[in-house]
């Protein structure tokens, strides 16, 4: 259940991106359109983010079809790199740019990040699920030191760190 | 409390856990720097540790002492915690639920970091201090490779669930649970969120590890989402199902 909410989540931030996208996109020139709506789609984007956690699957599916739409029609837009909008999300402002390809889209990634003191932040840094088997594992002769919740002194005794003391590895 | 002539030479009980201490190439330097870390941590554990009756925060939270009578490194220490609080959006506080200011975490990151700097102070460039499971190390282990830390298994003390190599971006590491403190006398700190079980936060500094494991477990998902954003931090996240979560730079498997 987590999962699937983690992935509607993304999905509906994904959602907020695009249509913030869109909105800098829907005039012919895409430089000047994303300029001039600098502005007015932040407001847009606010509500989108704060509406996005109740219906989020909506948002979603909203999105995905206005997309391919957009897709098919926007054959005429030329290869390159646009800039999207600054979207306002609840982690600061959001700027996204899109990669164009033959009329589609095949790359979105992070521009500028803020949070809301103005810091630079990065949704890059986002933690996702990973299995047991994909993480670093060491053998004990390499490792000198163990990071656990607090052992009392007690629980020492038994711990795998008293085993390295011992050992002096 | 273990005696004494239970610890092994590298090793001393403080602040209700045990330290453990690598440095240098020999035992001689090792053990130089052992002494060294117990006198640190001997000062903060008489002034700020709740595990003691007689320490200032201990009478602070008895209502004995004004915190604003407090020695100025037991209100710096405060203050560092109410910053924290702020940054981290409230869900790491020095303010227990039942009113007593808990500045335990904050206290052994201190000291740990102060433990380091006395031992690099004796010339010493290659040192590992490990208090119950928060590390800061410096420089490389002896042989030249990088100090590798385990991460303890929260279902299987025994075991360990990852490793990660500590370097110059990532000079420390922090592990928060659920289970923290359990057998202590004072409550466990307000767990709002039961997302995680076990949280390790991998920083350039032992403070930031600290606070950020510990507001994330009590913050949940939500605080880990923001946190990550803001703070230069890698974390390894255990949910209560057993599974994990890893941001993008945590170490995988080659």
């Amino acid at each position: 259940m987590r999962a699937r909410a983690f992935v509607i989540a993304s999905a509906a931030s994904a959602a907020v991106l695009l249509t913030g996208w869109q909105l800098g996109t829907a005039g012919t020139d895409p430089a000047a359109t994303t300029a001039s709506n600098g502005g007015t789609s932040k407001t847009t984007g606010g509500t989108d983010a704060s509406s996005g956690s109740s219906s989020g699957t909506t948002d979603a599916t909203d999105a995905a079809a206005t997309g391919s739409t957009t897709q098919q029609a926007g054959s005429g837009v030329a290869d390159g790199t646009y800039p999207g909008t600054t979207v306002g999300t609840r982690f600061g402002d959001v700027q996204v740019q899109v990669t164009i390809s033959g009329g589609a889209i095949t790359d979105v990634t992070p521009l500028q990040l803020t949070d809301h003191d103005g810091r630079s932040v990065s949704i890059s840094n986002r933690a996702a699920p990973i299995l047991r088997d994909e993480v670093l594992q060491s053998q004990s002769a390499s490792v000198s030191f163990v990071s656990g919740a607090t052992y009392t002194s007690d629980a020492y005794v038994q711990s795998l760190q008293a085993a390295l003391d011992a050992a002096g590895f | 409390m273990v005696q004494a002539r239970t610890l092994p030479p590298n090793a001393f009980a403080a602040m209700g856990t045990v330290v453990s201490v690598r440095a240098g190439g020999s035992d001689v330097v090792a053990a130089r720097a052992t002494v060294i870390a117990a006198s640190v941590f001997e000062r903060w554990d008489r002034r700020c540790s709740l595990y003691r009756p007689d320490s200032e925060l201990s009478r602070v939270a008895r209502g004995e002492l004004a915190l604003s009578d407090a020695c100025v490194e037991l209100r710096d220490a405060y203050a560092l915690a109410v910053a924290w609080r702020a940054r981290t959006g409230g869900a790491f506080t020095p303010h227990r639920a039942d009113g007593v200011i808990d500045l335990n975490g904050v206290v052994k990151a201190l000291a740990i970091a102060e433990a380091g700097e006395a031992i690099g102070a004796t010339g010493v460039d290659e040192w590992g201090v490990d208090a119950g499971g928060d590390v800061l190390v410096s420089g490389l282990r002896a042989g030249g490779s990088p100090w590798i830390v385990g991460i303890a298994d929260p279902g299987d003390r025994g075991a360990m669930v990852a490793s990660l190599p500590l370097g110059d971006a990532r000079r420390a590491i922090a592990t928060s649970g659920t289970a923290e403190r359990g057998d202590h006398i004072w409550s466990p700190t307000d767990v709002r969120d039961a997302s995680f079980v076990q949280v390790s936060v991998a920083a350039a500094d032992i403070v930031t590890a600290d606070v950020v494991a510990t507001a994330i477990i009590a913050g949940g998902e939500a605080t880990l989402d923001e946190l990550t954003a803001c703070e230069q931090v890698d974390v390894l996240a255990v949910r209560s199902d057993g599974t994990l979560l890893a941001t993008p730079r945590w170490p995988r498997a080659a």
